[in-house]
């Protein structure tokens, strides 16, 4: 394995044009690194762009090398997508979430990476460059070929930035997870929400679970049930059960039972959207 | 290990600058213990998982085990080693050792090295914010509580 440490973002598409599918691109490295891997291993963490939090015109955009430590203490991301926040700060321990970056997180596409949900839930969408130049948007979810493996292909393609739209006046968004412990230790289920309010009632939504596919999965049969509603809690028992009904599950030594894990995909899901409407109603914004 | 690969490194280690001749792929901890003779860093799990190997790097603790020596150039790297000074061992080592916060002692200077960082970042943390900030690192004899109030016990000595 040789490491290169890129100074641009040209000299990162060269090397991969140079290994000719023998040099990959790697991040922060927490999962890659400890891989045998025969690859050349180009590491993009040190380029200034990738590490930038912005927001510019409409869309919050971070760059893929963002760590989590650092989208988690960003004021914008507090503010504006709280879900990434909560998201990050669960991630691993504080030294894995001081190297491990949100565009590692994405494309070592594990299927219930908790920064990965909360991007899906806010509806984040990825830029990619490929080694010709070519630069396509695509959203976070259909990056996701099987379980562990991503659509982007990092022997010619490489994550830019992460981008979606803030959460504004009337709009909210919160991640919830359950695991065995409370650091280093892998999800059971992870949720997150998204939700927009108009005259107290849900005009637009997004919610989301994992590990239920190898990416993570929109409930669209229960945002449905939700949208044109008011968030009570009426429809917070309706969206535990349907939340519940909607997905399909497997059962994992590693994880839990299936049984457990439909519950638990019930109860996280509707727990991150009634978190995600009192946050749209503008309730517990500071300090919480 | 093949010299081909091998290029100059030049950080700054405990205050000092250093430049080495290593492989950048090799780990920060292989680069500090055989390279660099600082034994104090401790090779646990090799994986990220036990903390033992926490070294400080541009004032955030990182698992050195998982850092690639590549990515250290040009930036700030501390070591348990560089706590004690003038033949002083640091006020927090000294609040470990007085409220009996070392028991096998391996995990200890991982422990220390993230109370460091903490302390560095949060002077008056709360109880919460202490057992986050060693949540990435195990201690195998279960002697947290100790280590939680060695930590409080310093940041208290640091208002004064």
């Amino acid at each position: 394995m040789s490491y290169l440490i890129a100074s641009s973002l040209d000299e990162v598409l060269t090397s991969l044009r140079d290994g000719s599918g023998k040099a990959r691109v790697v991040a922060g490295g927490t999962d890659l690194y400890l891989q045998d891997l025969p690859y050349g291993l180009v590491d993009l963490s040190c380029l200034k762009g990738t590490t930038v939090i912005e927001q510019e015109d409409d869309l919050i955009s971070l760059g893929s090398a963002v760590t989590h430590t650092a989208a988690a203490s960003s004021p914008l991301v507090l503010s504006r997508a709280r879900a990434l926040a909560e998201g990050c700060e669960v991630i691993g321990s504080p030294q894995i979430r001081n190297i491990g970056t949100i565009g590692g997180n994405v494309v070592n596409a594990a299927p219930a990476a908790d920064a990965a949900v909360a991007l899906v839930g806010l509806g984040a969408e990825a830029v990619i460059i490929d080694i010709e130049g070519n630069i396509r948007q695509e959203a976070v979810e259909n990056l996701y070929w099987e379980y562990n493996r991503s659509l982007i292909d990092s022997t010619r393609e490489v994550m830019i930035s992460l981008q979606f739209k803030p959460c504004m006046d009337g709009e909210g968004s919160a991640f919830t997870r359950f695991a065995a412990r409370r650091a280093l230790a892998l999800p059971m289920v992870n949720a997150a929400a998204r939700v927009k309010l108009e005259n107290g009632l849900v005009k637009e939504i997004r919610l989301v679970a994992a590990p239920v596919n190898p990416a993570p999965t929109r409930l669209v049969k229960t945002e449905e049930l939700v949208i044109g509603k008011p968030v009570n809690d009426q429809t917070i028992s309706m969206v535990e059960r349907s939340a519940a009904e909607e997905v399909e599950v497997r059962g994992s030594l590693l994880r839990c039972s299936a049984r457990y894990r439909l519950h638990l995909v019930g109860v996280l899901v509707s727990r991150a959207l009634k978190t995600a409407a009192e946050r749209a109603m503008g309730q517990g914004k500071a300090g919480e | 290990m093949n010299n081909l690969k091998k290029q100059v490194l030049i950080f700054q280690l405990n205050g000092e600058p250093v430049e080495i001749f290593a492989d950048p792929a090799e780990s920060l901890l292989t680069v500090l213990r055989e390279k660099l003779g600082l034994y104090g860093t401790k090779a646990g799990c090799g994986k990220g998982e036990c903390g033992a190997c926490t070294v400080l790097l541009d004032d955030r603790a990182v698992n050195s085990c998982l850092v690639p020596a590549g990515k250290v150039q040009g930036r700030k790297v501390e070591t348990i080693e560089n706590l004690s000074q003038g033949g002083k061992v640091h006020m927090i080592q000294e609040e470990f050792v007085e409220k009996g916060a070392v028991q096998c002692g391996f995990c200890s200077p991982g422990m220390v090295m993230s109370a460091y960082a903490l302390l560095k970042e949060n002077p008056q943390p709360n109880p919460e914010q202490v057992k986050v900030a060693i949540s990435g690192n195990l201690c195998r004899c279960s002697g947290y509580k100790q280590i939680e109030e060695a930590i409080l016990s310093a940041a208290e000595r640091l208002k004064n």
